[in-house]
């Protein structure tokens, strides 16, 4: 019985050694391509959107496999009117970001109401939002622009949500960016070892010593990596701070707080968590007024990437929320998920995209092979559960 | 006690009143022109679609409120493998088979992990709703095929003669309608044998009834009803012969709503459907297998969705890599919107025409009133959201009700 027997750990790492027997796969099929400064940069800001959707969708689902189908439709939205406020009414940035959250909450308090309160089915109050959002998203863009998009937003609006920190040319090592992934590793060996400390003290079974070792290699392995890719691209990405902000953000509040096991105990059985005392419709209630939020800083960071507002952004949004979480490891009947799984997910579904984009594989194989990965993701995780119980 | 029947009258015909006066509502609005003839004609071979799509989602909202995300993708596979086959020459006949078995075969695979593997039904159809785009834009390699095989257009409602003819032109005096265009008559006499057909129906098995002792409606009731669901259809038939007669479209939909109505009311599977969503623990230990009935849910919806494919090629003359976008929602708003529930167990076909009326009738008079598609959006959301609120809120009266 030992839990950190080699076949253990790696049962419970899947998706990560999935992960990088994908990325290896791809570092071979592409001669190389994807292992370049840019690819990384580009897989970082291609895809922080879905970290940050993913979170909010990580909270909807563990109160029991609820989904918001709304999210794409609505970061079209919020982009529209980021536009008309920003660009066109030529209010101030912190005003027009003001406005935007101010949108979200109320959006997700409506939604929250309908869905918590009086008990419509999540996904056919969320499928109102896809429809009618897109609708309205697109109108006011056309509306107000022959080419139903809206750019020139100000510099100081696109900052905050693109570029570099402490931006550098490419191809000179840059020495923040350095710094920064030297704190990373510092940080992540004194939480690894702290931990096993804190366990070894109160008594809890702890991991074996050389564990705790060879895992801290691998990540500050991988985090040199990173920062080394990355500092020759010339910086962090923008978005990246905010993904890993958000990241930590939503592990802190899963796993250490009363809110976060909330969630986990609302969605493995409502009833006995609402015997219990938790009340179940502020748990709902939370999780979609919290969705609502982040969409609108996923839809700011779209927005920024493009350095503008189309009428066609946020499609199928939603399914790649969805799909990072499935794949991640979070329970389609809610209950079960973590926000660092979501990550795994996410990451996962990147690598392939951009691996396949760089393959020159067409977008219509890559939508195949989408579905398949999030088939087989679903399919595998039922039977592993179900293995599981019959030991 | 008066108001409590009102109340209940109130939740029975509640989407029918919605649905009288949104079309009362477009035909001012319009000044008229929502309730001209061919725009009523073009009403029915526009949402064909929908009916059809909706009828196979109601079969799987019944067994809990569960949905099948892909068919929209499945409409553009199946209709774009269908139109490249007769593009190459190839008889319809067989394409069509061909089409109505990918459906089928589709279906089949997504209700093997649904019902066998209990992969949760939004995730298995999202992820063909992807998967199976894909593959549409993969066979069709990104090109429009167009469909000319003008017996093929005829028969599946699409192209200027897909109506059918008027068999009885040379007999008797010719017919003009108000504007004067010459009536068919053909069609004419359709609509009223349907509806006598409908009066002699409703009595026999009222008589049926009583004969077994069943609880009757009230004859008043029942003679206000046939009257009223008789003159729509004779209104209908009358719209239509002062256009170009029957479109082939209407047969259809009119054949697999009856087939289906038969179904679900009349047949083990179909009561098997309701009561899998009813109570799916307690169906189970009463002998019923609950994974067949799934499955058969999830296997009929891919053949309808393949049928769909059918019409769809025909009635745009063609197939293209974007086709079927957003027809999962519409179906599912259809039939939300006829009072299916969410939760499974209830709905009808019945509800399913009204919810399918209402979509068109949206859509038909935003286009005629020369509003933006995107506004359809807006609209087509509240309705389905007013739809599902109005039924939430009339169900927690009820309940509250019945504590008291």
């Amino acid at each position: 019985m030992n839990n950190f027997s080699i076949k253990n750990v790696l049962k419970k790492n899947t998706m990560i050694i999935v992960m990088f027997v994908v990325y290896i796969f791809f570092v071979i099929m592409t001669n190389g391509v994807i292992f370049t400064e840019s690819q990384f940069t580009a897989l970082i800001s291609q895809n922080a959107y879905v970290f940050v959707l993913g979170a909010g969708m990580l909270m909807c689902m563990l109160t029991g496999g609820n989904i918001d189908l709304s999210v794409g439709s609505f970061v079209c939205l919020v982009g529209a009117i980021a536009g008309v406020v920003s660009v066109i009414h030529m209010v101030n940035t912190p005003l027009t970001l003001l406005i935007l959250v101010g949108i979200g909450v109320l959006y997700g308090v409506i939604l929250g109401y309908l869905i918590a309160f009086l008990n419509i089915p999540p996904w056919i109050a969320t499928l109102a939002g896809y429809l009618a959002f897109r609708g309205a998203g697109t109108e006011i863009l056309t509306s107000v622009s022959t080419t139903s998009a809206i750019s020139n937003f100000p510099a100081d609006f696109l900052a905050i949500f693109s570029g570099r920190v402490f931006e550098s040319p490419a191809g000179i090592l840059n020495i923040p960016c350095l710094i920064f992934g030297v704190l990373c590793i510092a940080l992540v060996a004194v939480m690894n070892f702290t931990s096993r400390a804190g366990k070894v003290k109160k008594g809890y079974e702890a991991e074996p010593m050389g564990y705790v070792i060879g895992k801290t290699i691998l990540e500050a392995a991988i985090i040199g990596l990173l920062t080394y890719k990355l500092a020759m691209d010339g910086g962090i990405p923008t978005v990246l701070v905010w993904v890993v902000a958000i990241m930590v953000f939503y592990s802190f509040i899963c796993e250490k707080t009363v809110i976060g096991r909330h969630f986990m105990t609302v969605g493995g059985n409502a009833e006995t968590a609402r015997l219990s005392g938790i009340n179940n419709k502020i748990v709902m209630f939370v999780a979609y007024l919290n969705m609502s939020i982040l969409t609108v800083i996923a839809s700011l960071m779209v927005t920024a990437r493009f350095k503008a507002a189309n009428s066609f952004a946020g499609q199928n949004f939603e399914m790649d929320a969805i799909s990072a979480c499935i794949v991640g490891g979070v329970s389609a009947y809610g209950g079960a998920g973590t926000v660092f799984g979501m990550a795994i997910g996410a990451t996962l579904i990147g690598i392939i995209n951009l691996g396949m984009s760089l393959m020159g594989l067409d977008q219509n194989w890559q939508k195949v092979v989408k579905g398949g990965v999030l088939l087989a993701a679903v399919v595998f995780d039922i039977w592993t559960k179900k293995n599981s119980g019959k030991k | 006690m008066t108001g409590s029947k009102i109340l209940s009258f109130l939740k029975k015909y509640m989407m029918l009143i919605a649905l009288v006066a949104v079309v009362i509502f477009f035909n001012i609005a319009t000044s008229g022109r929502a309730l001209y003839a061919q725009n009523i004609t073009n009403l029915i071979a526009q949402n064909a679609y929908v009916f059809v799509l909706a009828t196979g989602m109601l079969l799987c909202i019944l067994t809990g409120g569960n949905i099948d995300l892909a068919v929209g993708s499945v409409v553009c596979f199946a209709g774009g493998v269908g139109a490249i086959m007769m593009d190459k020459s190839i008889p319809w006949p067989v394409a069509v088979i061909v089409m109505l078995v990918m459906g089928l075969l589709i279906g089949m695979w997504q209700g093997f992990w649904i019902a066998f593997v209990k992969v949760p039904p939004f995730i298995a159809t999202l992820a063909g709703m992807l998967a199976f785009r894909g593959l549409a834009n993969v066979v069709m390699g990104g090109f429009a095929y167009s469909v000319t095989d003008t017996t093929y257009l005829n028969i599946f409602g699409g192209g200027a003669d897909c109506y059918i003819p008027d068999l009885f032109a040379g007999i008797g005096p010719a017919l003009t309608a108000s504007d004067g265009t010459v009536m068919n008559k053909f069609c004419l006499v359709t609509g009223i044998v349907a509806a006598i057909a409908i009066v002699i129906y409703t009595f026999l098995h009222r008589a049926y009834l009583r004969k077994n002792g069943y609880k009757l409606e009230s004859l008043v009731g029942t003679v206000i009803k046939t009257v009223i669901i008789c003159a729509a259809i004779i209104w209908l038939f009358y719209k239509l012969s002062s256009y170009k007669g029957i479109p082939t479209a209407l047969i259809w939909i009119g054949f697999i709503l009856g087939l289906f109505a038969y179904i679900t009311t009349k047949t083990t599977l179909g009561r098997n459907l309701y009561a899998v969503g009813g109570n799916e623990k307690a169906t189970r230990l009463s002998g019923i297998n609950t994974k067949m009935v799934m499955f058969k849910a999830y296997t009929l919806m891919g053949l309808l969705a393949g049928f769909a494919g059918v019409l769809n090629i025909a009635r745009f003359v063609g197939a293209q890599p974007t086709y079927g976008m957003g027809y999962e929602m519409d179906a599912i708003a259809a039939c939300f919107i006829g009072g299916a529930s969410a939760y499974g167990g209830t709905g009808s076909i019945g509800g399913v025409i009204i919810g399918a009326l209402m979509m068109g009738v949206i859509n038909q008079g935003m286009d005629i009133m020369g509003t933006s598609s995107n506004y359809k959006l807006v609209v087509k959301g509240l309705v389905l959201l007013l739809a599902v609120f109005f039924d939430v809120i009339m169900k927690m009266r009820k309940k509250g009700g019945a504590k008291a």
